[in-house]
Formats: C-alpha cells, structure tokens, sequence
C-alpha cells in the first residue's frame, strides 16, 4: 500500500510576521518547520506502517531547496522517500495542479495532507487536488484506521462528527487528536540521510490572479482598562455597542 | 449577469454568513441568486429581505450535478460564499470544472478590483488583482453586517436528477449538542489554564449560556483533555470571528492571538497585568477569574 503525505514548510507558529521593502515575505529571523497538520498526518502514517510494515510512505514538498532539511526530518521520522517540486508555493491552484500530476504518475492508494497551511490557509489543496483527481476527499480528519481497502475515519462537519467507511483511493485533510506529533530518533536521523530525495520541477500553471502587495492588518485601538469592582462600565459599553 | 450565493442551513436556520454573502453580493449590482437546503418554503419566501432574487432549493450540496447544471444555465461567474468545508469543497470542484479563480479568507472587495484576503492566520494580509471575470470568493465571518432589502424571491424547487456515484458509507452520526456551534457564535466565551482544573468549567458555561454565546478554549486545556479538542481556538485549531470574544485565563500567546484576532471586540480577565494577551485585549479586566466571572453574572441579572 502506498501513501504520500504531502507537507508544507511554513513559519514557525511563534513567528513575527513582516515584509521586505520588496513586499516579499522577511524570511530572516525565521524558523521553519513542517505544517504542524502535515506532522499529525505524518505522524498518523507512520503509525500505521509500524503496525504494517507492507506500507510505503512517500513523502511531497512544493518548495526551494532551502525545504530540504525539513524533508529530510520527514524521512527520518519515518518516510521511506522524499520527493521535492522545485518551485515557490504560488497559489493553491499552483499548487494542487503539481500535487494532482505528481499523484497521476505515481498512483497512490491514500493521499494525506493537513487540513490547511498554517502560511497562506487557503484550505483548499486537498479539495482542488481531489477535484482534478475526481478522487473522494474528506477534510477535517480526526480519526483514520486502514482495513483492507476500506478506511474508517471520523470528520468533522458543521453539524458534528461523522464516523465513515470509505474506500480507496482516497485524499484525507488531517487535524489532531488523528496522531501525537513524533520526534525523530537518532536510528532514524541516521536511516534518512541515505534515504532517496528526488527534486523534480514543476508543471506551468495558468493564473488570473496577481498578487499585488501584503500589509499587516491595521493596528487595535488602546486597551481600555475595567476596574473588577466596577464592572457595570464594561456591561454598559456593550450594550451602547449593541452587542 | 448574476451572481450566486451558497446559503448555509443547519437545522433550519440560516446563517448569518449567508446574510452577510448575499448583502456584499448586492454590492455588484446584479441579481444575487442563491442555492440552500433549507426546504421550508415560506422562510426561504421571506429571504428577499436578505437581498436575494431567486433561491434555488436542492435536495443537498453533495448533488453536484445540480449545482453544476444551475451555474451552467444562468450563466454565472461569480459566487459568494461563507467559508464552511462543505463550500470549500464544492467551489473547488466548480474552479476545476468552470476553470474559475478561487480566493480563500476573503476580507474586502474593492471596487477597483483588489481583493484582500487573510493570511498568516490573521497576522498579515494579502491584496490581489483579478484579470478573470470569473471568481469564488470564500468569505471570512463577519467582514460586513447584513443589510435589508426591498426584493421579492422567486423560488425554484431542483429535482435530484442524478445520483452521483458515492463511495462511502456514513457508519454513526454525532451531532454537536451545545446549542450554537463555535463557528457561528456571535459570542464566545473561552477560558485557559488559569482556570485550574476542568471542575471550575461551569461558571464559564453559566456565562455562556447567559449571554447566548458558544465555548471555547486554549490547546493547553483541550491537551490536557480538560475540554474537547473541538473547542480548542488557535492557530492549529479553530479560527473564529465573533463579535465578542472573551478570554479568562488565557495569557495570550501569539499562536492562541493568531486564531481569535479578527474577533471585534476582545475583553480579556487575567490576574497578571503583564498578560500578553491584554496587548491585544479592547477592554482588560486584571483580577482573578474566579471572583471576576461570578460578578459579571451578577450584573447580568
């Protein structure tokens, strides 16, 4: 059985976010880590893999090569190989038309990513990649368990959680409690560096949408102060507000 | 030309989402259309109120080909849509097969054409041109109020012409038992560790219910199994917008800020002046939780 887990390369979730003067994203200062939904989707297959050892775990990045130590993490917490997109994340729709050509060619049973990219939290790669696959795709997953060629998983929707057997293939978007996030181990550090990281380039990708400029959102008002003994000031000014 | 709006239905209710949908769709001068599942025909009737000229009923939003078929034959190219999964999904499905751009996390919509969008989970912005006149624009909560309108609604009720091939099988169904979920609360109250214990919750829920709000918390609390993990607000769980959003014994830490900042008005209670969260806070309490949530259920009264 074959499973890619797909992972973005975002900031680090304490991260101070700016812009260069050249209105691009000010990477310096930055940690990057891999998608803290992408961990749990990882860490969710690597479980599975140690309970069954006939599953191959491939592991995919749209990004430079600056990711390539953050794939290499990947493989050493339990992926058998990595493969990299040689290009800058554009666009979901960049996105989703590299991911969904990778998985054409390469044909795997289930797909799993996290339920979005903490960077740009379109939320949408799953969905589009599922869509130009016309595979089924489920999103939020919070519970996953192969058996056979069925999987059971729960998702949440709007009204509730839904528990579902489905059959393959399929794309799943993953959020905790699906796994615990795993820290490589020093075997595994050691298993990945020899462990296949292939780069491939990227396919054009037509867009309407331009990207213009990124600013940071306009700044609160003060705070305003309520003494806890005089609270019907707070309670008022709510109401005033309508609220 | 129109333009289409999804109109959300949970339990026969709209939400206010929708509303907000159809209110910036009025912005373009055409006629706004909508697609719901709600099936109660006087309500819906009444949604020319909402700014709605025509509101198509379908039997459900997995019915894709219905959906395709209503955006075929009317000719649309723009749809607004509240940012739910389920619309998530099928606007994606309607980018591949109409090749129509789609923009997630919408928070304006300027005449001249630039869109802005959230990004960073709220931390930055994003602001893009368009050259398509096409487009899905998946809206944030809570970006505009909803207006009334002087429109009368034609209804057309869809038949479920096509079963599309479903390969799954729904085992058990849970639904949410509170009764406003987080996502469409206009209040949330939400609480941290500085509560303690998962024993102290009650007067959070008694605060809760009095002000009609939905409950939240922060990921050390849902971690540590104390609440569910449902309820966990934050940069890896649930990004909300309420109009108000309390935080009790929440210290603030940027990833916690980066899932509740877009909410209007945020009242923080902390015992430490030197929270980080009253940075971001519209009005701070600085007193122990315990003593300052009874007293604000008091003077509710």
């Amino acid at each position: 059985m074959k499973i890619l887990v797909c992972i973005s390369c975002v900031p680090d979730t304490t991260s101070k976010v700016s812009f260069t003067d050249d209105n691009k994203f000010n990477k310096e200062n930055i940690q990057f880590i891999i998608g803290p939904y992408e961990d749990y989707a990882l860490a969710r297959a690597v479980e599975l893999k140690e309970k069954n050892s006939e599953i191959d775990i491939s592991i995919l990045n749209v990004g430079l090569s600056e990711n390539d130590p953050l794939l290499r993490k990947g493989l050493a917490i339990g992926a058998d190989r990595a493969y990299r997109i040689n290009s800058e994340p554009n666009n979901s729709n960049f996105v989703a038309h590299n991911i969904a050509s990778f998985i054409k060619k390469n044909n795997f049973d289930l797909v799993l990513m996290g339920k979005e990219s903490i960077d740009y939290n379109s939320g949408l790669v799953h969905y589009l990649s599922g869509a130009l696959l016309d595979i089924q795709t489920f999103n939020p997953v919070t519970y996953l368990e192969i058996d056979n060629n069925n999987v059971i998983i729960k998702r949440e929707t709007e009204s509730g959680i839904e528990k579902i057997k489905a059959s393959l293939p399929l794309i799943l978007g993953c959020q905790e409690p699906i796994a615990e996030w795993k820290i490589p181990n020093m075997r595994g550090i050691m298993n990945a560096r020899t462990k296949e990281l292939s780069v491939i380039e990227p396919i054009s990708v037509q867009s309407s949408l331009k990207h213009k400029k990124y600013s940071l959102p306009p700044e609160k008002e003060e705070i305003k102060y309520v003494d806890k003994d005089n609270l019907e000031v707070l309670i008022n000014e709510l109401k005033l507000k309508n609220l | 030309m129109s333009t289409l709006v999804f109109i959300e239905c949970n339990k026969s209710v709209i939400s206010e989402s929708s509303f907000q949908a159809a209110t910036i769709a009025n912005e373009f001068k055409n006629e706004v259309y909508g697609i719901t599942t709600c099936d109660d025909e006087s309500y819906i009737s009444s949604l020319g109120s909402k700014g709605f000229d025509k509101i198509f009923i379908i039997d459900d939003f997995g019915d894709f080909y219905a959906i395709k078929e209503i955006i075929k034959n009317n000719n649309i190219k723009t749809i607004f849509s509240p940012s739910s999964n389920t619309f998530k999904e099928i606007s994606s499905k309607i980018s591949v097969k109409f090749n129509y751009p789609i923009i997630s996390n919408v928070l304006k919509i300027e005449k001249n054409g630039t869109i802005s969008s959230s990004i960073f989970t709220g931390k930055a912005e994003s602001h893009i041109i368009n050259n398509n006149d096409s487009c899905i624009y998946l809206l944030n909560k809570n970006i505009i109020e909803s207006r009334d309108f002087d429109k009368k609604v034609d209804i057309i009720k869809v038949d479920s012409k096509t079963s599309e091939k479903i390969s799954f099988e729904i085992l058990e169904q849970k639904f949410i038992e509170e009764d406003i979920s987080l996502n469409d609360a206009d209040i949330v109250i939400s609480a941290g560790r500085g509560l303690k214990g998962p024993e102290n919750w009650k007067m959070i829920e008694d605060l809760a219910k009095k002000l009609n709000a939905a409950t939240a918390c922060s990921k050390p609390v849902s971690d540590a199994g104390w609440r569910p993990h449902h309820e966990h607000v934050g940069q890896t769980g649930l990004k909300i917008s309420p109009k108000i959003y309390f935080a009790i014994g929440i210290s603030g830490a940027i990833q916690h800020l980066a899932g509740v900042n877009s909410s209007k008005t945020i009242i923080v209670i902390n015992n430490d002046p030197d929270a980080p969260f009253f940075k971001a806070a519209d009005y701070g309490i600085v007193g122990d939780a315990f003593e300052v949530v009874p007293k604000i259920l008091s003077s509710l009264d």
